[in-house]
């Protein structure tokens, strides 16, 4: 469904993606891990389009995106969902009007549809009842839950998570985790996460992969990069 | 290594880009991807900030070209003439530059800030993962909206700017007020307004331009939304008021 293939980005005379591939499968959850600054977000952005890479291609569904003209892009994007750090919602609308914006933006649904639509994936962010409230009057949690409830408000076939846990407490962290965990189960997603939260990425991924120096460090299963005899890698997951 | 770029060379990539960007809305607007909800709201907001400082001052303009005005012809023993000195001043400058200037300060700080607040906050970003152009949901309307509303604003500070010039000449200097109407009606050519009318369009697309340009290329997080809009109003103001100059002199080569 995703696949990278040998993706390298510069800026300036910093070199923050080198010779990167991995794939990702249908109903698969990849995390990618790393210190802070050492370009996961970079190549979150390289995944949706943001931004496009010196060298290297990257595929959805066959379709090599880094050739594609923005106009395209747009069209590629309207199924593919990106949660970001802050949760990114308008703050000049309130939560019914930023859910209901790819709706009336990408569907012809009706007003009833809409409404009903917001309330079901607002129930299932755990968040019922609060259509009426502006971002401003959210939590950091809950700005993060309603940000990930408009990425896949269109049925996404595909899940891009920033950072999903930082800055929340522990508690939160594990609820929005098994949260996104439960919902690429139930659309059968590609899910791809950036974080730094060790714990929390082991419970949810399928696969995980570790980025050092712009440089994939370690690839794999739980348990393989538990038991991977890398130095960097065992003291990055102690 | 690739080395930074020098600052000649980075001057005219700015440049570059920023012509691009009007070229974009541009495009947006000629290809009919206009959303009009949007131009509404945005005219509705842009016109409601700026118009009860738009009346107050130019009330306040036009007394004062009354007075002072009063005071010299009086000298000359032409003090009948204050309606006109009035009315042409500012049909023909005043009006136009003055509302460019207040609409800058108020309605292009606010263009500025709102899209360089939601360019911090990923917003505008955001926009583009949701699979809609920012540029045609966030910028365009913000850039017609400068256009279809500081004309309006420009006629509403011609009219309240001839009555505070009125209230003087008639309370202040004893002109009849049917007299004064009257000198101000008749010294009014088409060519005075229009003068000074064809300026504010150009002036609308300057503010528009350029208030969205810095607010979508807004960076450095809550410093850079205030340095970044206070840098949208010099700029609008500055040019506002060079180009008033060419205009001026273009126009009357054109319109003695």
């Amino acid at each position: 469904m995703i696949k990278v293939s040998n993706l390298s980005k510069r800026f300036l005379d910093q070199t923050v993606l080198d010779d990167i591939s991995f794939d990702v499968s249908k109903g698969e959850i990849v995390v990618i891990l790393g210190e802070s600054g050492v370009g996961k977000s970079v190549l979150l952005k390289h995944l949706i389009g943001l931004i496009t890479p010196d060298s290297g291609s990257v595929y959805i569904d066959n379709i090599d995106i880094t050739k594609l003209s923005e106009k395209r892009l747009l069209k590629v994007r309207k199924n593919i969902g990106y949660l970001f750090q802050e949760g990114a919602l308008y703050d000049f609308m309130n939560v019914f009007e930023n859910l209901a914006f790819p709706l009336v933006e990408h569907t012809s649904l009706d007003n009833e549809t809409i409404k009903n639509k917001i309330s079901s994936i607002l129930k299932m962010v755990d968040l019922e009842g609060i259509e009426k409230k502006y971002p401003s009057e959210l939590s950091g949690g809950m700005k993060k839950r309603v940000g990930l409830a408009r990425a896949i408000i269109l049925d996404s076939k595909i899940l891009f998570c920033d950072e999903p846990t930082s800055g929340l407490d522990p508690i939160r962290s594990r609820d929005i985790s098994d949260l996104i965990r439960s919902i690429v189960k139930r659309l059968d997603c590609a899910c791809v996460i950036t974080s730094h939260d060790i714990k929390n990425s082991f419970r949810i991924a399928d696969r995980l992969i570790l980025i050092k120096n712009g440089k994939i460090a370690a690839i794999g299963s739980k348990e393989s990069i538990e038991s991977s005899d890398n130095k960097f890698v065992q003291e990055f997951i102690s | 290594m690739r080395q930074p770029e020098s600052p000649i060379v980075e001057f005219i990539s700015k440049i570059g880009r920023a012509l691009c960007f009007l070229g974009e809305i541009l495009g947006n607007i000629a290809s009919g991807r206009i959303r009009f909800k949007e131009v509404v709201r945005e005219s509705y907001e842009q016109g409601l900030q700026s118009v009860i400082i738009i009346i107050l001052t130019s009330f306040a303009s036009g007394a004062v070209l009354a007075l002072q005005g009063y005071v010299v012809l009086s000298r000359l023993g032409a003090k009948e003439y204050i309606a006109q000195l009035v009315a042409l001043s500012l049909l023909r400058e005043m009006s136009p530059v003055f509302t460019a200037i207040i609409f800058s300060a108020k309605a292009g700080a606010r263009i500025a800030a709102e899209l360089g607040a939601m360019n911090v906050n990923d917003q505008i970003l955001a926009t583009r993962t949701l699979g809609v152009d920012p540029m045609e949901y966030l910028v365009t309307p913000k850039f017609i909206a400068c256009f279809l509303v500081l004309p309006i604003l420009t006629i509403i500070s011609e009219v309240v700017g001839i009555f505070g010039g009125y209230f003087i000449g008639v309370y202040e200097a004893n002109i009849p007020g049917f007299s004064y109407m009257s000198h101000t009606i008749n010294s009014i050519r088409y060519v005075d307004f229009l003068s000074g009318f064809a300026k504010v369009f150009f002036f609308s697309v300057l503010i528009g331009w350029i208030c969205c340009y810095q607010g979508f290329f807004t960076r450095g997080g809550s410093s850079g939304v205030g340095k970044f809009t206070t840098r949208a109003v010099a700029f609008s103001i500055i040019f506002v008021i060079l180009s008033n100059a060419l205009l001026t002199k273009i126009i009357l080569t054109i319109w003695q």
